[in-house]
């Protein structure tokens, strides 16, 4: 059985489509995010799992439990919210043990809980503090703390990490992922930013106005997208016009020079077609069997563990990126040079 | 800041500081002239050996304080709710909240005597009835204060965010009212109530239509209008305890203002 099932849910602002038509299925365990840009209905999503919002039509089952009109603080669903939310007027103690008091539990037993909960996101030391006197990572880090002290069934973050600073963010989001797999609790994770999802999620369910565009491992969705839009908003993506030669033997032209094509995951061929290739597939130099083109370098910037060549072909732009190594000779700008991808790498939108 | 800038700032805060303390200054120095020819407190003492001052001043405090209460039931969770999921209404209730400006008391007192002295109310019949339409009318004349110092003191705070977070960790209303949102915003409700305090002791055209010589601002205005010294000496009085009242109330927020200003970003 499902663990929660979000079934053809749709949900609608006067006019505007903030969700429609949303299908998914998270097992028991899993980290599902959603990715997508602002105002694709991640959150919308999220409050209808959370008991904020009323889907407009479709339904919510928890652990085949109808819980589409169950009230919020019944469901036993854990939240953490981007600006934290902590209550100001409570130290970390009593923030944390917000939710078992409420439930009643006994003093002495909420102690115990909430010292436990704080060992596991490393806060055990700042008990006494109030919000005010912790760093944004801190808050967060005490806000999931809150959140899991009540031990809920399903654990809701909406993009916890972007009002935070890059370092910070990196680290608390292993933190979270850590986290969730030790204590093996099922989690939907919002977010606008591809790194975080990517190197989180189990799956991804990759949105865009309202709709799911794809539902995949982080794998899958990079290497196999199958819209432009999930091809072009996840990872860097070259994309060149060419005319068809044969479009069953997968041969197309760009400007005078011919490549080839495996069509493995073919998508409908749209009126403008263009070759879609990662740049991270395209090599410097000859390989023999590859499709090759030729292509003048406009720029080179070193990143440190990759460096990223801008290269024109035939009049369009392309990103090549290579590993840096001490021994690499870097091509120089306006040189001519010859690069080449394989026939699998690439495909055309 | 420039130079010019703080001369001017210096220079308006001492007109301002004159303006409100000579008055005071000269009341004082009056109220201390009972004896002829030399200073003396014989004007306090006259006042504080009046029973009658103790009585009323005793009478409108316990009304003031029930108004207070009352008010911050009514409204509190009123604004709350306005706030969390009518905020389109907002308008609409701040001009409501002032209307009490703009309707004098005399007609809201006639209005209510007339209403609700008669079937089926009859609450003017007993002391009991005519206390609580006192203070039902008081609740009405301080809204304006204490519906602007409550809905101040939810605008610092993210009432939906922090009602949310409670309540998907299973909390219900009362809860969150009083153990997330009030607590937060106890710094505004106490001086509301505090204004709302200070305006019920020294109100005069409600209190003497409805309960007369009782209540602490008609006795105020009868001594005086038969007692020139002593009515000055009533109004330092009631001026140094409204100080005292705002001094303790500092007091007590002390520790509680730094955390809410703090905790507010
Ligand atoms: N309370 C609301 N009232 C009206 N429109 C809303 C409301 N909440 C969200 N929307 C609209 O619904 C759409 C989806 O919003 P949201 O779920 O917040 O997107 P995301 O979280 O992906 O940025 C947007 O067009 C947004 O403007
Ligand atoms: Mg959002």
């Amino acid at each position: 059985m499902t663990y929660l099932l979000l079934s053809n849910l749709s949900k609608y602002y006067g006019n505007t489509l903030a969700v429609e038509n949303f299908n998914l299925e998270v097992e028991r365990g899993e980290f599902v995010s959603f990715l997508g840009p602002s105002g694709c209905g991640k959150t919308t999503t999220l409050r209808m799992v959370a008991g904020f919002e009323v889907p407009d039509q479709g339904n919510i089952l928890l652990e085949g439990e109808d819980i589409t009109y169950l009230a919020a603080n019944q469901r036993m669903v854990g939240m953490v919210f981007q600006s934290y939310a902590l209550f100001p007027n409570m130290n970390v103690a009593d923030n944390v043990g917000f939710g078992l008091s409420v439930r009643k539990m006994p003093a002495e037993q909420i102690r115990q809980r909430v010292s436990e909960i704080l060992k596991i996101v490393q806060l055990e030391d700042l008990q006494k503090r109030y919000p005010y006197q912790l760093s944004g990572g801190q808050q967060q880090r005490v806000a999931l703390a809150r959140a899991l002290a009540i031990r809920p069934r399903v654990l809701l973050l909406d993009e916890p990490l972007s009002a935070l600073d890059a370092k910070i963010r990196v680290e608390l989001r292993a933190e979270i992922r850590r986290i969730q797999q030790e204590l093996k609790i099922t989690t939907v994770y919002v977010t606008h930013d591809q790194e975080e999802a990517l190197s989180l999620s189990d799956r991804i369910v990759v949105m865009n106005k309202g709709r799911i565009e794809q539902i995949g491992t982080p794998f899958e969705i990079y290497n196999y997208p199958q819209t432009e839009f999930v091809a072009s908003f996840i990872g860097q993506l070259n994309l060149i016009p060419v005319q068809v030669v044969d479009r069953e033997g997968g041969l197309y032209r760009i400007g005078g020079q011919t490549i080839q094509v495996e069509q493995n995951h073919r998508t409908p061929l749209s009126s403008q077609p263009k070759l879609a290739i990662r740049p991270e597939e395209v090599k410097l130099g000859q390989v023999e069997g590859w499709n090759q083109l030729t292509a003048l370098v406009r720029q080179v910037s070193f990143l440190g563990a990759i460096v990223r060549i801008w290269l024109e072909v035939e009049g369009v732009s392309l990103l090549l990126d290579v590993f840096n190594e001490r021994k690499l000779v870097l091509p120089k700008v306006n040189e001519k040079v010859v690069i080449s991808f394989p026939h699998h790498a690439c495909w055309v939108l | 800041m420039s130079k010019p800038n703080t001369l001017w700032s210096w220079f308006w805060m001492i007109v301002g500081g004159l303006y409100f303390f000579l008055p005071l200054l000269a009341t004082f120095e009056f109220s201390l002239k009972a004896r002829k020819g030399v200073y003396s407190f014989l004007a306090y003492e006259r006042v504080f050996a009046d029973p009658l001052f103790l009585r009323t001043f005793i009478f409108s405090l316990e009304m003031a304080v029930f108004t207070a209460l009352a008010g911050i039931l009514l409204i509190f969770p009123t604004v709350y709710w306005i706030r969390l999921k009518l905020p389109q209404l907002r308008g609409l209730i701040e001009f409501v909240s002032m209307l009490p400006f703009v309707v004098p008391a005399i007609v809201l007192v006639f209005g209510l005597i007339r209403v609700f002295s008669g079937a089926p109310f009859f609450l003017t019949n007993t002391f009991a009835g005519t206390n609580i339409l006192l203070i039902a009318a008081y609740v009405v004349l301080t809204m304006p204060y204490l519906y602007r110092s409550i809905d101040t003191g939810l605008q610092a705070i993210d009432v939906r965010t922090l009602t949310e977070a409670a309540q998907s960790l299973g909390a219900g209303w009362g809860t969150i009212l009083f153990r997330v949102i009030l607590p937060n915003v106890r710094v505004s409700i106490l001086s509301g109530s505090f204004l709302a305090v200070a305006t019920v002791m020294g109100e005069f055209t409600i209190a003497s239509f409805l309960v007369g010589i009782r209540a602490f601002g008609p006795y105020m205005s009868l001594v005086g209008q038969n007692k020139t010294y002593e009515s000055s000496s009533l109004a330092i009085i009631s001026f140094a305890l409204t100080w005292a009242f705002i001094g303790l109330i500092q007091l007590l927020n002390r520790g509680r203002v730094q955390t809410q200003i703090a905790g507010a970003h």
